[in-house]
């Protein structure tokens, strides 16, 4: 076992605690478990943090393997989830962040030895970025999402003048739920955007074409598309409440279908298993 | 005779306003009235007056209720008869139960509200001051106020609000949050709108303006409100500027339309509006609700959001109940060990009666010793009856635990060890086992 298998063996059971306490805080209404689900998915994205600062993600012989891939994701969502605890001064974002988060960490681990062989151009700076501002995005995305739903679900109620009940009680008030989305649509659009950028202009001297019409690619101009409209009319038009978070739902399910879907089972660019 | 507890009292349901302010016990008596019954065979006791009850906590030995009830009727220049007809008596267990359902708020008026609590603790404080509680009732009423903390702890019988003033500032802080930065305005007035007025207030709004048709009562109930009065022909110019609307106005056409709020919308970027109409027939066109990042309630769903509110409360009390009749148990427990607190008293000082006579005797017949050899000699007889006497009381205690109670162990043990016999008579047994 070496030593970055030793700290997943913390990683894994810390974002599992916090899932689990989060959800029972969320489930049976306890503020002391949902605050401790928080504190532990701190935790584990302070362990995972020295995980990937000792070189976890590039131990094996080939370079980053597709289960470092995962986890470097699970990181990311982590990382915005305590960025949205401290922006919002509400540890909701933290906890709906620790159960993702495990569920790509568990993806990850039959992966661990899945070597992802790249050809040495793909270390370009450009591919750093590519990846690097992709990932961010997505975290702020996932983030979005789930502030979107809970406004959809509370906005629904206080809408047709139902009872609040069960864990809406424990939830953000709708303001800050638009103020999630707004913060992670204010910086995940310059960030895809900048993704994208950098993934056609690496493109042309790794594939010889900017534009290849790659599934992914074209899956991601659309949802970048939609991330532009959603942006531009936020800031602009000042798009407010339930269809900026309607909005942002369409486009992290369509981010998540490009990811889990795309980049495994479909022969492209990005399907980085067959390669 | 053992001193047994009782719980006096009448309230909302026994008693009509008229007859529980005939009967109250507080402002119109002398601070010496919660004293009175710790007379005659009284004990302890406590008096809860509220706007909604009056009772009588007594723990002592004859007959306490009547006690309580010529004392009580005597404070108020009544007679006991007419107090009798509307007061109900509970003992022991049943007294346990019914003040765990009062501090809890389950026995109140407004299922789940909180001041009933505090009011207890007032009460328990006086009788404190006054002297007139001890171990029972002190035991008693530290353990209500825990039972209290644990309902609303594990429970959500006081969740949720049930008038509907306070529900429409719950609304508000489910749609805004944090209630600092937003700014509310009151159109007409009137009662209720200016109880939502006072709990937004209180809720830490940033600003209130008023509006009203006649200037001077809009600037009276700025002052009221340390708000800000605003012409009433400047009411929709002024709207966009405000988060939180309250309308009580007695205009018979609606004030606002759907399209006055939209043009609002626009200059506020959609940031979202709650309106609160009272008024009825109503200020605020239904069709107001329909519009993104708007929010409509009128007075009959205010009422809804009550009336589902108390229905979630009144579930919500079944656990609560099921938690008060957990703790009545426990508290039970406590209560038969005190029965076996005479009888190991009496163990206690037996054993050591013996050990100093014992001991006396030894020194005696050592003769002069020193203060050593004294020291570890008390020491060793101190330890012997602490060890002898260890079995016996835990007996005892495990009796309170089982069903029969621990009173056939009690006598037993006052049997075994002559505790019911005179001192001389022991001591004389003991002479005679050393001839």
């Amino acid at each position: 076992m070496n030593s970055f298998e030793l700290l997943a063996g913390f990683i894994l059971p810390l974002y599992g605690l916090a899932s689990f306490s989060g959800i029972a805080g969320i489930v049976a209404r306890k503020r002391p478990l949902r605050q401790g689900g928080a504190l532990l998915a701190v935790c584990g994205f302070a362990a995972q943090t020295v995980s990937l600062l000792g070189g976890s993600h590039a131990l094996l012989p080939q370079g980053l393997s597709w289960g470092a891939y995962l986890q470097l994701m699970a990181w990311f969502l982590v990382l915005c989830g305590l960025l949205g605890w401290w922006r919002m001064k509400t540890p909701t974002p933290a906890i709906f962040a620790a159960p993702l988060a495990l569920i790509f960490f568990c993806m990850a681990l039959p992966y661990q030895q899945q070597a992802i062989v790249l050809p040495p151009q793909l270390s370009a700076p450009f591919y750093a970025l590519h990846i690097g501002s992709l990932f961010l995005c997505l975290g702020l995305m996932a983030l979005a999402f789930g502030a979107g739903i809970l406004f959809v679900l509370l906005e629904k109620r206080l809408k047709r003048k139902s009872l609040v009940k069960g864990f809406l009680q424990d939830m953000p008030a709708l303001s800050v739920l638009d103020r999630i989305n707004a913060a992670a649509v204010a910086t995940g659009f310059p960030l895809y955007t900048l993704g994208i950028v950098s993934g056609y202009l690496w493109a042309k001297p790794v594939f010889g074409t900017t534009v290849s019409g790659d599934p992914k690619e074209i899956l991601s101009v659309i949802i970048w598309g939609l991330y532009a409209v959603l942006f531009h009319n936020r800031l602009i038009c000042g798009w407010k409440g339930r269809k900026p978070a309607l909005f942002i739902i369409a486009i992290f399910a369509l981010s998540v279908f490009s990811v889990l879907f795309i980049n495994v089972f479909l022969t492209t660019h990005h399907s980085i298993i067959r390669q | 005779m053992a001193s047994e507890l009782y719980l006096i009292g009448l309230n909302y349901r026994t008693a009509g306003v008229d007859i529980r302010e005939r009967f109250a016990l507080t402002n119109h008596c002398s601070k010496e009235t919660w004293m009175l019954p710790c007379e005659g065979g009284i004990k302890e006791s406590l008096i809860l007056s509220t706007c909604n009850r009056v009772e009588v906590l007594a723990v002592g030995e004859g007959d306490v209720p009547a006690t309580v009830l010529s004392r009580w009727a005597q404070a108020r220049g009544r007679k006991a008869d007419e107090l009798a007809r509307y007061v109900y008596s509970y003992t022991g267990l049943e007294a346990v139960r019914h003040l765990f359902s009062v501090a809890s708020s389950l026995d109140s008026m407004v299922l789940g509200e909180p001041q009933i609590l505090g009011q207890l603790k007032k009460a328990y404080r006086a009788a404190v001051t006054s002297k007139a509680t001890g171990t029972v009732l002190n035991s008693l009423l530290h353990k209500a106020f825990s039972v209290a903390k644990r309902v609303r702890t594990e429970t959500a019988v006081a969740s949720s609000a049930v008038s509907i003033s306070y529900a429409a500032v719950e609304l508000a802080k489910r749609i805004f949050g944090d209630m600092h930065e937003h700014r509310a305005m009151l159109v007409g007035a009137g009662e209720m709108a200016e109880l939502a007025a006072t709990h937004l207030l209180q809720a830490g709004i940033r600003q209130l303006l008023v509006a009203n048709r006649t200037l001077e009562r809009g600037q009276e109930l700025a002052r009221q409100f340390n708000g800000l009065a605003v012409p009433f022909d400047q009411l929709i110019p002024t709207l966009s500027d405000v988060d939180i609307i309250i309308t009580s106005t007695g205009s018979l056409e609606p004030i606002l339309h759907a399209r006055d709020v939209k043009d609002m919308l626009k200059k506020r970027r959609q940031s979202p509006m709650f309106f609160i109409d009272i008024a009825v027939p109503r200020d605020i066109d239904p069709d107001v609700n329909g519009l993104d990042n708007v929010y409509l309630y009128d007075i009959d769903d205010l009422k809804e959001v009550v009336e589902e509110n108390l229905a979630a409360r009144r579930s919500e009390a079944v656990k609560a109940e099921a938690i008060v009749a957990e703790e009545v148990e426990l508290f039970a427990v406590w209560m038969k060990s005190l029965d076996a607190q005479p009888t190991i008293v009496d163990l206690i000082h037996r054993g050591e009666h013996m050990a100093q006579e014992e001991l006396a005797r030894t020194l005696r017949r050592l003769g002069p010793v020193d203060d050593a050899t004294r020291e570890a000699l008390e020491t060793l007889v101190d330890a012997l009856v602490r060890k002898m006497n260890h079995d016996p009381i835990m007996f005892l205690k495990r009796g309170t635990m089982s069903q029969e109670g621990c009173m056939p162990r009690i006598n037993l043990l006052r049997r075994i060890f002559r505790l019911d016999e005179p001192a001389g008579k022991d001591h004389a047994a003991h002479a005679a086992a050393r001839e």
